[in-house]
């Protein structure tokens, strides 16, 4: 179970780099069709069919990570945190998914108020350096739990 | 664990007892206080294979009479997917709102539908023909008319209907597949008729798998002439549609040259069939004649400011040819322009105004023909987004008042209501809205009156944060959907309906003909 607590937390960090590197691809991707002589209006997002340039892809990759794979992650996140036994793995957890759900609501209000998306960058940050410290914690007190083990059994 | 042993006491009896219920029963319980709301969140969201819409959500009486009976209709307010209770009086049938059986048709019209490659500029994409083509053939009547038209599905394996975007047609013609009609199979027919009451221009749709359908190019335009006739001496139709990305006008992804001698009038019946809202300007200054169906009262000459105009709206434009012998652009968005003038003169792309066209204030007030000020009844449609469950799939969903589809509400109105509805917007994306069967009249925006003409929509751009409060009479029998029409916001569940007491359907969602609407 702390193995599977490490590789979600580690998970979850290298799907938040996955979202930056997406989104800017796709917009990259935009500015490029723009440049071009591209028109991207609302029409043209919601339209269906082959894509009016490749990296929208990046864009889509950027919703479906946000809304299914990092939020499922970060679920499970938690509920392995349950059968860990260390102590504060639940905390992390729910560190986590906390600042998963902070970052979701704050990308869903950046459509309508842009400096939302501001602070949705901001929290992106935040939420790779806790899945980080998450992981790596646990494996710091995997290790710590056998020191103290050697030192109990020295005479009090 | 090897770190607890050391901090706690050996463990016999009930201690041993209490150590297996936090090492074990705890966490268990903990995940199961998580995956448990979540599974019962899932097994609601879930529908019945075959349900009726009499059944969805739960119903809104909008503070005014409640029928004797639980809904008189059958509304049942669950998602049982069970039949209405027949021991109630019996209901009258959306398939009874038809036109005069006994009238003959004025203007009969066969279409045939096909599932085909299309060409837009060169590129093949997957999409659907009526009649051969995509728009399909204009459907061109008098006011007064009855017009009468013919399907024929040849080869659309999902099956297809022909909603009538904007005409206010009996119920049993509204062409909703699982609501009005079941969806048409392939080698099926079915016989749309209804009275072209009133003068506009309008559009018509495929409302089975909806979305795919009208974005693969099921769709053309109806015009409807008054009977007076119109003043300007050239009338166009223009009819913008996405198709895989490509912006075009009545089909081909080029600007539309509209021939025009100096100082002529040319009316433009512009069309929005796509899924999100559409910019329009022009180079000298238009006028804006008519929103969806209805004119304009006394309206005035616009410059520098553009027009929104809403997914599935129409905007009937006055542009009158330079008098100097060259030509005007008006852009439909950045991408495609209807150029009036001598042929072959060309102008170049005017730059988009910042600022736009105000309906609120547009034009001189004139009467409604009702008093909104006196409802019987009150709605309210706030718009929302939350994380939750849709038909079974996990997501982030279109809220109504709250609740997600199917727990949707039915409005109840009874015929001669004046009704009156307050739309809000709470999430970050804007939404056409959409009411079948009725026009609905701006009383206000964000809680500013309407001062201008009277703004009589079918489709109302709905921007994120903003809010409407609108009116209708209650004078068209029957079950009408209400919903937002990106239609991919529709087929994620943003739909209602609105239905006469007293009225059930004999059809079913899905079920044996597979009516998916949305």
């Amino acid at each position: 179970m702390r193995t599977a607590y490490k590789v979600l937390a580690y998970l979850v960090a290298a799907e938040v780099a996955i979202q930056a590197m997406v989104m800017v691809w796709g917009i990259a991707g935009l500015g490029k069709w723009v440049d071009g002589g591209g028109v991207f209006d609302k029409a043209v997002i919601e339209s269906e069919g082959a894509p009016p340039f490749p990296e929208v892809v990046g864009i889509l990759v950027h919703g479906i990570n946000g809304l299914f794979v990092i939020p499922g992650l970060a679920l499970l996140l938690l509920i392995v945190s349950f059968f860990t036994k260390v102590r504060g793995a639940i905390k992390w957890a729910v560190v986590v998914l906390l600042l998963v759900v902070v970052q979701g609501q704050l990308g869903e209000l950046g459509h309508d108020l842009p400096l939302a998306g501001a602070l949705h960058g901001l929290n992106a940050l935040a939420l790779f350096g806790a899945a980080i410290y998450a992981g790596r914690r646990l494996r710091a007190v995997a290790v710590g739990v056998e020191q103290p083990e050697a030192r109990a059994a020295t005479p009090v | 664990m090897a770190g607890h042993s050391r901090r706690q006491p050996p463990r016999v009896g009930a201690n041993a007892h209490s150590g297996w219920v936090l090492r074990v029963a705890l966490p268990v319980v903990a995940t199961l206080s998580i995956v448990g709301p979540l599974a019962w969140l899932w097994q609601d969201s879930r529908v019945p294979a075959a349900y009726s819409v009499m059944d969805m959500g739960y119903p809104d009486y909008g503070m005014g009479t409640v029928p004797d009976t639980s809904g008189g209709g059958g509304h049942g307010g669950h998602m049982q997917g069970q039949m209405p209770d027949h021991d109630m009086p019996t209901p009258r049938l959306v398939t009874d709102m038809i036109a005069d059986p006994a009238r003959p048709a004025d203007i009969r019209v066969d279409l045939v539908i096909r599932q085909q490659m299309l060409t837009v500029a060169g590129r093949s994409i997957a999409g659907f023909t009526v009649n051969g083509t995509s728009p399909g053939p204009q459907i061109l009547a008098r006011q007064g008319q009855l017009v009468e038209v013919h399907l024929r599905n040849e080869s659309v394996a999902d099956g297809v209907t022909l909603h009538w975007h904007g005409v206010d047609v009996p119920n049993a013609m509204d062409g909703v597949a699982g609501v009005t009609q079941d969806a048409v199979p392939v080698g099926g027919e079915f016989t749309y008729r209804f009275v072209a009451k009133q003068a506009g221009t309008y559009w018509y749709h495929s409302h089975q798998v909806s979305n795919p359908q009208v974005a693969g190019g099921l769709l053309g335009s109806l015009v409807v002439t008054p009977k007076s006739g119109i003043v300007q001496q050239v009338d166009v139709t223009a009819v913008a549609h996405t198709y895989g990305g490509m912006r075009t006008i009545n089909g081909k992804a080029e600007d539309f040259r509209v021939p025009a001698r100096a100082g002529q009038r040319v009316r433009i019946r512009v069309t929005n069939t796509d899924n999100g809202p559409m910019k329009i300007w022009t180079g000298g200054s238009y006028r804006l004649l008519a929103v969806d169906v209805t004119d304009v009262h006394q309206p005035t000459d616009v410059s520098d400011r553009s027009l929104t105009l809403t997914a599935g709206g129409r905007a009937d434009l006055e542009v009158t040819a330079p008098s100097d012998g060259t030509a005007v652009r008006v852009q439909l968005s950045k991408a495609t322009a209807v150029i009036i003038g001598p042929p072959g003169v060309d102008v170049p792309v005017p730059p988009q105004p910042a600022s736009e066209l105000d309906l609120l204030a547009y034009g001189t007030p004139a009467p409604l023909g009702f008093d909104p000020a006196h409802p019987t009844r009150r709605f309210e449609y706030r718009i929302g987004r939350r994380p939750g469950f849709v038909k079974g799939r996990p997501g982030l969903w279109w809220s109504i008042n709250g609740r997600l589809f199917p727990h949707v509400p039915m409005y109840v109105v009874r015929e001669g209501d004046v009704v009156v509805m307050h739309i809000e917007n709470h999430t970050g994306e804007v939404h056409p809205m959409h009411l079948h069967g009725h026009h609905e009249v701006v009383l206000a925006r964000n809680g500013v009156a309407a001062s201008g003409s009277p703004w009589w929509v079918d489709s109302l751009n709905v921007p994120p944060g903003e809010s409407y409060d609108i009116a209708f009479m209650a004078n068209n029998p029957g079950i009408w959907m209400d919903h937002c029409h990106n239609l991919k916001h529709a087929a994620q569940g943003m739909i209602a309906h609105l239905m006469y007491e007293g009225l059930d359907t004999p059809y079913r969602i899905a079920g044996p003909a597979d009516n998916q609407p949305e």
